[in-house]
């Protein structure tokens, strides 16, 4: 009876969305409603246009639940999201600051790659904002470019390397997903930043951050994370670049305190990125305990990571994990009989 | 995908997997499929995509998906291959939040994903219940939106993600009580 009740709703709407007088006020309920119809699996496709209607037309509030709307009804290659575009410029142009940053976040989530130069000079103008939340949110629109398409923003790299020095953590903390990217397809081009990064790193394990910026009294771990990820490629095959870093990831192995899943979540990372670096003997034997304290611990959970880091371990370099394995492997209780076959090399 | 009954098994199956089978390389991006928030009954909250799928590949994925979860039993791990990604959840009382992702990105930092979501969410409404969520699921997007963008963890204050939140809402609450002044004053 549920398929009865919505299709009846649906029609209702329907009527409601299509009548001239509808306020934009009750075209706000609507597309809730029509949100909520089309989650269950109801087709709610004449909504749509309705949606870029209430984005175009609609106060604030109304406008935030129509880029809402838009956002789940349509992907990127719809053909009703190039209506959208006007709506996102002249919001991006407005004095209110709330309907830039919606205009920002539509952009981040959703918009047409053709249409990115009609854009493309508005946000990055935003890359200067008195504002931080506007600048991060820029940063982030230009992540999407980069993503959909990079050859579109090939030319403002510069402006990115602004961002990573930006005083506001966020707007740096954004300014990594651009730079992991980019890392990843070219670890080379970007080796001279590897000082910067460990110089950001040093500074969030630290503490040097605002406390606000604590997730149970952790320094923003996803950042460490983002930044343990970039060090591991920059300090691939390169001896010289991780020599520039072995301090920093000790300093992290260390300061983890074993308290919240978050620390294990980072130490895991750390440990990843010191096996994907240029091998140096301490800190892989730091690292081998670390994993052995993963394993031991009666958390599901953590035994999962533990042997997932264990698995990295071993298929890294064998010569190098067997010795560093006999320490993980004295911390066990009950040596599963995998591992015994694997110690039977 | 995992189903496995005993508290260990999980992880020595995912060991033997991975190791008998090769070594899988971490993919050039580790992504955020989608996210789901579902009850107990198996209805669904609140979903959002990160990657355009069509609405009857939604429907059976999510369909899949939430019996596979709900048929966990309380002290397996929190994280299980399913298809070709890693789901990680996790229940709140009676609503389950689970994440798919690409790739072989870090499980526990996923689950801390989805409590940064839970707390944000019980800041907001003032110690969340379901009913929030059922009620004003749209809000539950606008903080979602906030601080997972595209999928991506935005480590931020908390106070910048609720207060980006507020603004419009207080705004709007302002125009709200200037409307009805200027109707008085009529």
């Amino acid at each position: 009876e549920e398929e009865k009740l919505i299709q009846q709703e649906l029609s209702s709407l329907k009527a409601t969305v299509s009548a001239p007088t509808t306020t934009l006020k009750t075209m706000k309920e609507c597309m809730v409603r029509l949100i909520y119809c089309e989650m269950l699996g109801y087709d709610a496709s004449f909504g749509y246009i309705h949606a870029i209607k209430l984005a175009q037309q609609g106060n604030l509030l109304e406008k935030r639940v129509g880029y809402l709307a838009v956002s789940l009804f349509l992907h990127e290659s719809h053909e009703l999201l190039l209506l959208l575009v006007n709506t996102v410029v002249k919001d991006l142009q407005s004095t209110n600051l709330v309907e830039v940053c919606m205009a920002l976040t539509i952009v981040s989530q959703i918009f047409p790659r053709e249409m990115i130069p009609a854009v493309l000079p508005l946000i990055e103008d935003k890359l200067q904002h008195s504002k931080e939340i506007i600048r991060r949110k820029a940063v982030l629109a230009l992540y999407k470019f980069h993503l959909i398409a990079p050859n579109q923003v090939q030319h403002i790299h510069v402006k990115f390397r602004k961002a990573l020095c930006d005083r506001d953590v966020g707007v740096m903390a954004a300014s990594l997903h651009i730079y992991l990217r980019m890392i990843k397809e070219n670890s080379s081009g970007y080796k001279d930043l590897t000082g910067s990064f460990v110089t950001i790193l040093k500074q969030v394990v630290g503490g040097k951050l605002p406390v606000d910026f604590n997730y149970h009294n952790v320094p923003a771990p996803w950042l460490q994370i983002q930044l343990l990820r970039i060090l591991g490629l920059l300090g691939k095959d390169d001896q010289r670049t991780s020599e520039l870093m072995y301090d920093v990831l000790d300093e992290s192995l260390r300061r983890a305190e074993l308290s919240h899943n978050v620390t294990y979540a980072i130490l895991f990372e750390c440990v990843h990125t010191i096996y994907s670096v240029y091998p140096k003997s301490e800190l892989l034997e730091k690292a081998a305990k670390c994993i052995g304290k993963f394993v031991l611990s009666p958390k599901i959970n953590l035994k999962y990571l533990g042997l997932k880091a264990l698995t990295y371990v071993v298929q890294r370099d064998p010569t190098l994990a067997l010795q560093h394995q006999m320490t993980i492997i004295e911390c066990l209780d009950h040596p599963d009989p995998i591992i015994k076959r694997e110690v039977n090399w | 995908g995992l189903g496995g009954q005993g508290v260990g098994e999980d992880s020595f199956r995912v060991w033997e997997r991975t190791f008998c089978r090769g070594s899988r390389p971490r993919s050039p991006r580790v992504r955020m499929r989608f996210m789901l928030l579902f009850s107990r009954q198996g209805k669904l909250r609140l979903q959002k995509w990160y990657l355009a799928t069509s609405d009857k590949e939604r429907k059976k994925m999510v369909r899949e998906l939430m019996q596979v979860v709900l048929a966990r039993k309380p002290k397996m791990c929190s994280f299980l291959e399913w298809r070709d990604l890693k789901v990680v959840y996790k229940r709140y009382a009676s609503l389950y939040f689970c994440c798919a992702i690409e790739g072989q990105d870090n499980e526990l930092i996923t689950l801390e994903l989805i409590h940064r979501y839970v707390e944000l969410l019980d800041k907001y409404f003032g110690s969340v219940c379901e009913l929030d969520i059922i009620f004003n699921f749209e809000k539950a997007y606008f903080i979602l939106d906030e601080f997972l963008m595209g999928g991506d963890v935005q480590d931020t204050s908390k106070k910048s993600v609720l207060k980006a939140i507020e603004q419009a809402d207080l705004l709007q609450e302002v125009r709200a009580r200037d409307d009805e002044e200027e109707e008085q004053e009529e």
